[in-house]
Order: structure tokens, then C-alpha cells, then sequence
């Protein structure tokens, strides 16, 4: 095996792009948790925090996509390189989604009365379902920065209890309001907030999916989970 | 894909050197192949052998088995072989006191044709072929010298098609040609699979993954990797294929 050559320009290139997406992943992450912290204690202070946070991801991501055109353009990377890059691309759109929708929340949590009193009851399961969808998030971020395709192979699998807590906390909510017992407004808040998460852990495995190419090459079926119940995974 | 060249256990050698071993691949029918590695690597020597201009070489052999459509090359005359299988090289070489015509014709006339209409006819759709009559149809009289660099690598490729081959070997074709010239020969290969079964040689990486279906990397005269040009350049499967094509390569 002949001795690795460098390639100055194109390494430093990789290694800025990486550093700057473990940055962009972990304010996402940071994001996610605060907007939930906020929601949980319905503490409207932690909302600026939240909306700082999603313009330093947006430049952030923005910083990204010009080093990303950059190497493409100058550097005409191919194999591990070229797969690392664009799905570098492709995963910040995830993360600035997952900043957002941090965001969102943040937003619905001031329109939340500061004394609601049914708030614990109101959330209902949506506070498992958000430690379930950080715990994506951080899966999905972490095996992208240790370039781990094996943790994330079946992060799918994980996503489906997501949904089936969204579907529950929509059913649920969805019935008191009919019975009078739930403002509409309010309800369709929560429902919201519900929402957001679970469109959250899809950005998740939506970078796990990314990871595993980008470390092997394949790019993994995506499979809906009825099948996915019945054993049909290939 | 109908296989037009079976290359099997093909080793070649300079004197005492074996430049190229024990190399098995197949060339598929109407497709580009390109042959990529580093100087030195057996590139030139693998395509030499494929129309027996390898043999030409004071003390070269070469051993293995070399099916064209799925006979053996090495039974077959020689200047049969390089008639069905023409090449066009690094420099191009025009017959520098011909004029382009006649350049075009050569082949032909070595042939045996004599027929003027049909010289015309075969000159012409070679330089239709070559994306070069449009450039040339004035001065067909003029010598071949005279035209440009990119423009001169095109007779070659005309003169090559002059004797309807049915494949044609390109050794580098356009390392000494500026970007300009090099977009107009990628895209003469692009249209000339239709037609032919290509094989190229080229040091220009994003050449190789931009015109060829199918490319093999070749290091130390031995066959690496050998796979669809899009997955060898995506996933390569060799930890020197990915070396290499990285530029991560002493």
C-alpha cells in the first residue's frame, strides 16, 4: 500500500466542514432540549434563548453550504470524500429543520397562559415522546460525528413509537375538545407541539438514513411501518 | 450487454519486465471502458495488447488469451485484428505531409480502395463521425498539420473510423488538449458508443467518470478494481481504488 499523499486544501476543507457540522448538530440538539425544558416548565424566558439559537444555526448552515460549494467546486472529490460532503448538504437542511421547529415550539409555548393550570394534563404523553425524539437527535448527530452507520442502521424502527405517541396525544386531544373539556385554540396547540416532535424524530432518521451512506455507500430502503410491523424489513 | 473483448490470465512483458498480470475483465459491447492508474501502472501496455500493437515493441510478449467477439486475437492475422481494432494515441499524429483528405483515406487506400466516390463517401462519414467535417469541409486539400491540436486529435479518430473498426483504443486522447478541445472529444466518445465499443486510457479522473460506463483501475500491471464508473467512484471497494481516486496516494 503506497504511503497516504496529502491533500492540504481538500483535508483542512473536510476538516472545517466537519467541525462546523458538529457545531451545527449540538445546537440543534441544544435547541430542541431548551425549547422542551421551556414548554415543560412553561417558562416563557427560555424562548429568546430558543429563537438565538435558530439564527446561529441558520448561519451556521448557511457557512456549510459555502464550504460544501466550495470543495465541490474546487476540488472534484469522489468516494468517501464526495459521499461525506453531500451528505453534509443534505443533513443540514435536517438540523436547520429541527432548529425551527425548536422554534415553533418556543413560539407556541408563549401563546401557552402562564397559569394553565391543566398544562401537565395537557401535554399528556408529548413530554416522553420529546425525551424519545432528543434521544433521536442525539443518536442521529452522534453517529454522524463518529461515523457510525451500525447505531443508526434501524433508527426507523425507534421513530415508529414517535409516531404512535403522536398518534395517541392527537386522539386524545382531539376527544376532549369535543367533549367541551379542551379549548379548541388550546388543544390545537398541544396538537401542534405533538406534531413538531414527531416531524422532529423524521429529520432524525433522516440523517441516520444520511449517515449510513455516507459511511458505507448504500443507501438503505426506506420502508413504511405497517411493513416494518409485519417483518418485511429487507 | 454483449461482451466484445474477453481478456483472460493476460500478462505482458518488456524483455525481463512484466509490465502487466495476469489481467481478466470483459468489455462490453457499445460501451465506454475506461482504464484508469498511475504512470507506469500497465495502463497502455493492457489496451496495446488488446489489438496485438504491444508485440510491435522489440522484446514485448505477451501471454493470456484476448477473444474478439470470441475469437482469439492471437490466431487471428494481425492486421486484421488492428483493422476491427483501431486505436488513436496521446499525440495526435496526422501524416504530416497529407493532405486531410488524403490523411482520412490512408486506411482505406491501404485497403485496397481505389473507387474515388467511395473514398469520398468514406471520408466523409468518417469526418461527419469524428464531429469534424463541419470544421474541415473547405479545405479538405489542406495539410493536416495545419489544423489545430484538438482538431488534428479528431483526424486521428477519423482516420481511425475510415476502416470501420469495431472498437476503438484511445491512449490519453486528450492529455495535451485544452478544456475546450477536451469537451468536443468527450463528447464525439459519448456519441461514437452507439457505434463502437471504446476503451480509454485516461490520467484525468473526472474524464474517466464524466465518459465511461465502466472503468478499471489498474496498479502495479495488476487489476484492483474493475465495476460501473458511478459505483467505483461513489463506493469504490478497494481501500487503494478509494486511495487513489482521493488523491491520498504516495
Amino acid at each position: 500500500m503506497p504511503e497516504a499523499a496529502e491533500r492540504k486544501a481538500l483535508e483542512s476543507g473536510l476538516r472545517r466542514l466537519n467541525e462546523n457540522m458538529a457545531t451545527l448538530a449540538e445546537l440543534s440538539e441544544l435547541a430542541i432540549r431548551k425549547a422542551i425544558d421551556g414548554l415543560r416548565r412553561l417558562d416563557p424566558g427560555v424562548a429568546d434563548d430558543v429563537f438565538t439559537l435558530d439564527e446561529e444555526i441558520y448561519a451556521l448552515q448557511l457557512e456549510i453550504e459555502s464550504t460544501c460549494v466550495d470543495l465541490l467546486a474546487l476540488h472534484a472529490p469522489v468516494a468517501r470524500d464526495l459521499r461525506t460532503i453531500t451528505t453534509s448538504l443534505k443533513i443540514t437542511t435536517d438540523l436547520d429543520r429541527i432548529g425551527r421547529y425548536a422554534k415553533d415550539i418556543a413560539e407556541l409555548t408563549l401563546q401557552f397562559h402562564a397559569k394553565e393550570s391543566d398544562h401537565a394534563r395537557n401535554l399528556g404523553s408529548i413530554p416522553q415522546m420529546a425525551e424519545m425524539t432528543i434521544r433521536l437527535v442525539d443518536r442521529a448527530a452522534r453517529a454522524f460525528v463518529e461515523r457510525d452507520a451500525e447505531s443508526v442502521r434501524h433508527i426507523e424502527e425507534e421513530d415508529d413509537s414517535v409516531d404512535l405517541l403522536h398518534e395517541q396525544a392527537f386522539h386524545e386531544i382531539i376527544g376532549r375538545m369535543k367533549t367541551g373539556e379542551l379549548d379548541a385554540e388550546v388543544g390545537a396547540r398541544y396538537i401542534l407541539v405533538s406534531r413538531y416532535l414527531e416531524r422532529i424524530a423524521d429529520h432524525a432518521v433522516n440523517i441516520g438514513e444520511r449517515v449510513v451512506y455516507m459511511v458505507t455507500g448504500e443507501r438503505a430502503p426506506r420502508i413504511r411501518a405497517a411493513a416494518r410491523a409485519k417483518g418485511d424489513r429487507a | 450487454m454483449a461482451v466484445k473483448i474477453h481478456v483472460e490470465g493476460l500478462s505482458a512483458w518488456y524483455g525481463a519486465k512484466k509490465a502487466i498480470q495476469d489481467i481478466g475483465m470483459d468489455f462490453a459491447e457499445h460501451e465506454v471502458t475506461a482504464i484508469i492508474g498511475p504512470s507506469g501502472c500497465g495502463k497502455s501496455t493492457l489496451i496495446r495488447c488488446l489489438n496485438r500493437m504491444h508485440e510491435t515493441i522489440p522484446k514485448a510478449r505477451a501471454e493470456g488469451k484476448v477473444l474478439l467477439d470470441g475469437e482469439d486475437i492471437y490466431e487471428l492475422p494481425a492486421v486484421t485484428v488492428r483493422r476491427r481494432i483501431g486505436m488513436v494515441f496521446q499525440k495526435a499524429n496526422p501524416f504530416p505531409t497529407m493532405s486531410i483528405y488524403d490523411n482520412v483515406a490512408a486506411g482505406l487506400r491501404l485497403n485496397g480502395e481505389r473507387n474515388r466516390s467511395k473514398l469520398d463517401a468514406g471520408v466523409l462519414k468518417s469526418l461527419k463521425a469524428a464531429a469534424l467535417w463541419d470544421e474541415v469541409k473547405d479545405s479538405l486539400d489542406k495539410g493536416g498539420a495545419g489544423l489545430s491540436g484538438g482538431q488534428q486529435q479528431r483526424l486521428c479518430i477519423a482516420r481511425a473510423l475510415a476502416v470501420e473498426p469495431e472498437v476503438l483504443l484511445m491512449d490519453e486522447p486528450c492529455s495535451a488538449l485544452d478544456p475546450i478541445a477536451t469537451a468536443k472529444i468527450e463528447d464525439l466518445i459519448f456519441d461514437l458508443k452507439k457505434g463502437y465499443t471504446v476503451v480509454i486510457v485516461t490520467h484525468n479522473m473526472q474524464q474517466a467518470a464524466r465518459v465511461a460506463d465502466k472503468t478499471a483501475f489498474l496498479y502495479l500491471g495488476k487489476l484492483v478494481e474493475f465495476k460501473n464508473t458511478r459505483d467505483l467512484f461513489e463506493r469504490p471497494d478497494q481501500e487503494l481504488t478509494e486511495k487513489y481516486i482521493t488523491g491520498r496516494f504516495g
